[in-house]
């Protein structure tokens, strides 16, 4: 018990655990509440949350938000805000989906590569072109990005005339893998605890990680301190268009198309899911498994709306409420962190007077 | 007459904060039509019992009694209905109106809900009239230097029939040339019937103004004299609880080493300084006095290469070198600790460890990754060594002392072997204590063969300090002096433009 309790604690810190024991309660009480139903091949009476296929439909769900919630994390600790990231999935998807029919029969390994590499390639080059119109005409990321939201979106309308278009077989026999023909896919949940694994790793691991949080607590204090803060802005943006042009490739994988109407609307979903993630959006707070987490518990009150069969219309009601209680809770835990270290260091100051 | 009855008196005022008693059982007299100074080093309660009088904490023991009444102040509003009125620099305005409606802004003219633009023009312009300011009413606040700012307040609280105001560290980010201005009013206001509570931990300014002094120490209350009976080294004793060996110590040393580490040859920025040339020598300490405005910091941040317009020759070790950028300055060996310390020195939201490690990070990194153990190792050493006083190295900037931040800056500089380091005002706002062990720092970097180039507003410093003295004025250098010839009365002379 002992060893449980100190490796909850390695791999979660006491923000991210509240996260943990908020989803694990919303899924009990909707087990508790969802009732059952009757398997008609076996006779079984199976839960209607706590099922294989329910859970996998969740977990598939929050996957694709999770993974953009990752970058976006990023450029919100940055002191910055992504919205063209839905945009950005769209056109990687299209982008993609029509290199693809065009080139014609290809082996699975090459269509694979392919598919990928265009799909990362147009999301890092919206996300490069997003990050260097940011630094470089010094106009507000918001602003930016709203612009970029529409044209890349727009794009890749005019590039499908608004058409849906198929992938490759190859593509969703390796997105949509069954694990033990067992009809589960757990491709996009591994592709999100990678993503969530390489994201945590970065911003705690590495000088650029560093770096990130530096310049969004102080972007003044960086540039005295010798940080190129240009090029990690630019960087952040970049690592916020790969993320969403990962999340196309597994997503239009996963579904067998892509359209240039996918995705609408994604960015408000991302941006909640790292801010209910405890990022801060005026900069220098945030880390990636509690994004993770945030998109997980998006996702799970969606889903709760509808395994408990409430009206679908008020999903947007309560998601904005929930949005805003999770916040305004995360606030309340910092600023009461906030004022024990205070105490804290005032009380060692004393202390040395007195020595 | 009047004046036997005091104006004010506190009686066992007691006040906590979370984890620090900040006032415990002061008692004080003030008496009317006098300037009381209240000093003391950061964190001796001078500003928290200055903020109770003015409504802006309440006590948690004690009565303030007010005229022979018992008064509470549950607000500002309630003191400045009273009387009170407060002048403090972080007690800010809407700084994207103007003069006239920050003035106005508790009751402005209006006709069937619209602004009167005229009656609030004149109702300012009378306001400022009270004091003898002439401003533009009509600017923005945001526009006007703090010293203009100060002026509004001050004239503000006049007007609202202040009888007692309150100074809370007035002069901490004034010109001299301001500073002089405000001491000016201050002057006259006994002449009105104002008394005057002047908050401060420079001396001098004190024995300028005031007619009593009262020093707390960890909240309470020291010692109550007056200004004639007491020296500033007693005073100085009196507020860090031990004698100082002396307030300022002149450095003992003064060759300097030989070795040029930075000469600067006719370096101008335009509209900023022109033909700037000196050099600085690995172990000497080169002082850097002017009035603000007169070049200094844009000088530094032109060193440091934060300014894309600068122009001429800099040579490090003799190397003729451009810097364009902090990092190229950096790989050059120079670091700066910028005047402003918490817009330009430190990343709050991140700890002393961080903040120490910040310019050293990628030089340590293997392929990218933070070694942590370096940089624990590499930032403890450093926390220790400037005796950064705070529970641990993680512990967050934002909850440290302004002494404490201000070492974690010069520590983020000494951690990347600076040989040049450039200081711009290291020890504004800085309490006796902490600026003693700064000077300390300072000294001993130069006895280890560093160069120094020290900026700062307050002479004392700069002479004690320093090996020689440059002295800019508009822009211009206007002299070099030698440590012998560094007096007060030169540096001021070459500052103000008098021909010597």
């Amino acid at each position: 018990m002992h060893t449980l309790n100190h490796l909850f604690r390695k791999l979660f810190n006491s923000q991210q655990s509240g996260l943990v024991i908020v989803i694990l309660i919303i899924g009990v009480v909707l087990s508790f509440f969802a009732g059952f139903h009757v398997d008609h091949l076996t006779g079984q009476k199976i839960n209607n949350f706590i099922n294989a296929y329910t859970l996998m439909q969740t977990g598939t769900d929050a996957s694709f938000f999770a993974i953009m919630a990752i970058g976006m994390t990023l450029v919100v600790i940055s002191g910055g805000i992504d919205l063209s990231v839905g945009s950005i999935y769209a056109l990687s998807g299209i982008a993609m989906a029509m290199f693809l029919r065009s080139a014609g029969a290809l082996s699975p390994v090459a269509t694979v590569t392919i598919g990928l590499s265009i799909s990362l390639g147009v999301g890092l080059l919206c996300g490069l072109i997003n990050g260097v119109m940011i630094t470089g005409l010094k106009v507000h990321p918001f602003i930016i990005t709203l612009g970029t939201m529409w044209v890349f979106r727009g794009i890749a309308f005019v590039a499908s005339k608004a058409e849906s278009i198929l992938v490759p077989d190859a593509l969703t026999s390796v997105a949509k893998a069954d694990f033990l023909g067992l009809a589960i896919y757990p491709v996009p949940m591994l592709i999100m605890l990678a993503v969530t694994a390489l994201g945590a790793l970065y911003l705690a691991g590495t000088v650029m990680g560093r770096h990130i949080y530096a310049v969004g607590g102080n972007a003044e204090a960086s540039r005295y301190a010798g940080l190129r803060v240009n090029r990690i802005l630019v960087g952040v943006y970049v690592v916020s268009g790969l993320t969403a042009g990962i999340a196309a490739f597994v997503g239009s994988s996963y579904y067998g198309s892509a359209s240039c109407a996918d995705a609408t609307g994604y960015e408000l979903y991302v941006i909640a899911a790292a801010v209910v993630g405890g990022a801060s959006l005026s900069g220098g707070r945030g880390s990636a498994p509690s994004a993770m987490l945030g998109a997980i518990l998006i996702v799970l009150i969606r889903q709760s709306i509808r395994t408990l069969h409430l009206d679908q219309n008020y999903e947007w009601i309560i998601i904005g409420c929930a949005i805003i209680v999770a916040v305004v809770f995360d606030r309340l835990n910092a600023r009461l962190t906030a004022k024990r270290l205070l105490t804290e260091s005032a009380r060692a100051r004393s202390e040395e007077r007195e020595a | 007459m009047e004046n036997i009855h005091p104006i004010i008196r506190f009686e066992g005022i007691g006040k906590r904060f979370p984890g620090v008693q900040a006032l415990r059982g002061v008692n004080l007299e003030i008496r009317r039509g006098t300037c009381h100074a209240l000093i003391g080093e950061n964190g001796a309660g001078k500003s928290t019992l200055g903020k109770i009088l003015a409504g802006l904490y309440q006590p948690d023991e004690g009565r303030l009694i007010l005229d022979g009444r018992a008064v509470g102040f549950r607000s500002p509003r309630d003191a400045f209905l009273a009387g009170i009125g407060i002048v403090h620099q972080e007690l800010a305005f809407c700084e994207n109106l103007s003069v006239a409606e920050n003035l106005c802004l508790g009751s402005l003219p209006a006709k069937r809900g619209f602004i009167c633009r005229r009656s609030m023009k004149a109702m300012a312009e009378q306001t400022l009239a009270v004091i003898d300011a002439s401003l533009n009413v009509e600017t923005v606040m945001a526009e006007l230097s703090m010293g203009q700012q100060q002026l509004v307040q001050i004239a503000g609280a006049l007007a609202g029939g202040a009888r007692i105001i309150v100074f809370d560290e007035p002069t901490s980010s004034l010109s001299q040339v301001e500073a002089r201005r405000l001491f000016k009013l201050v002057k006259s206001l006994p002449a009105r019937g104002i008394t005057s509570i002047y908050i401060s931990h420079r001396l001098e300014e004190i024995f300028e103004l005031c007619d009593n002094i009262t020093v707390l120490r960890d909240g309470c209350v020291v010692a109550t004299k007056q200004a004639s009976a007491v020296s500033e080294k007693e005073l100085a004793a009196m507020m860090i609880g031990r004698s100082l060996d002396a307030y300022y110590p002149r450095r003992t040393t003064g060759s300097g080493g030989k070795t040029e580490l930075l000469r600067v040859k006719n370096l101008s920025s335009p509209g900023k300084f022109s033909s700037i040339s000196f050099s600085v020598n690995a172990g000497e300490i080169v002082g850097l006095a002017g009035l603000v405005g007169s070049g200094r910091t844009e000088v530094a941040l032109a060193l440091f290469g934060l300014d894309q317009q600068a122009s001429g020759d800099v040579l490090i070790n003799a190397d003729k070198t451009l810097i364009t950028s902090p990092g190229e300055a950096m790989r050059h060996r120079i670091g700066l600790v910028p005047e402003d310390r918490k817009r330009c020195g430190l990343i709050l939201s991140m700890n002393a460890r961080e903040n120490i490690s910040l310019a050293i990070l990628e030089k340590t990194a293997t392929f990218g990754w933070v070694r942590r153990k370096k940089e624990n190792e590499l930032a403890q050493t450093y926390f220790d060594r400037l005796r950064v006083c705070a529970p641990h190295v993680n512990a967050l900037a934002a909850s440290l002392s302004g002494g404490n931040q201000q070492k974690l800056v010069v520590a983020r500089w000494l951690a990347a072997d600076c040989r040049l380091l450039i200081m711009d005002e290291p020890t504004r706002g800085v309490d006796v204590g902490a600026k003693a062990e700064i000077h300390g720092i300072i000294d001993h970097m130069a006895r280890s063969e560093s160069g120094i180039l020290l900026i700062s507003s307050e002479l004392p410093e700069v002479i004690n300090l320093s090996d020689r003295v440059l002295v800019m004025r508009n822009g211009r250098l206007a002299g070099e002096l030698p440590r012998k010839q560094a007096s007060q009365g030169a540096i001021l002379k070459l500052m103000a433009g008098v021909a010597a």
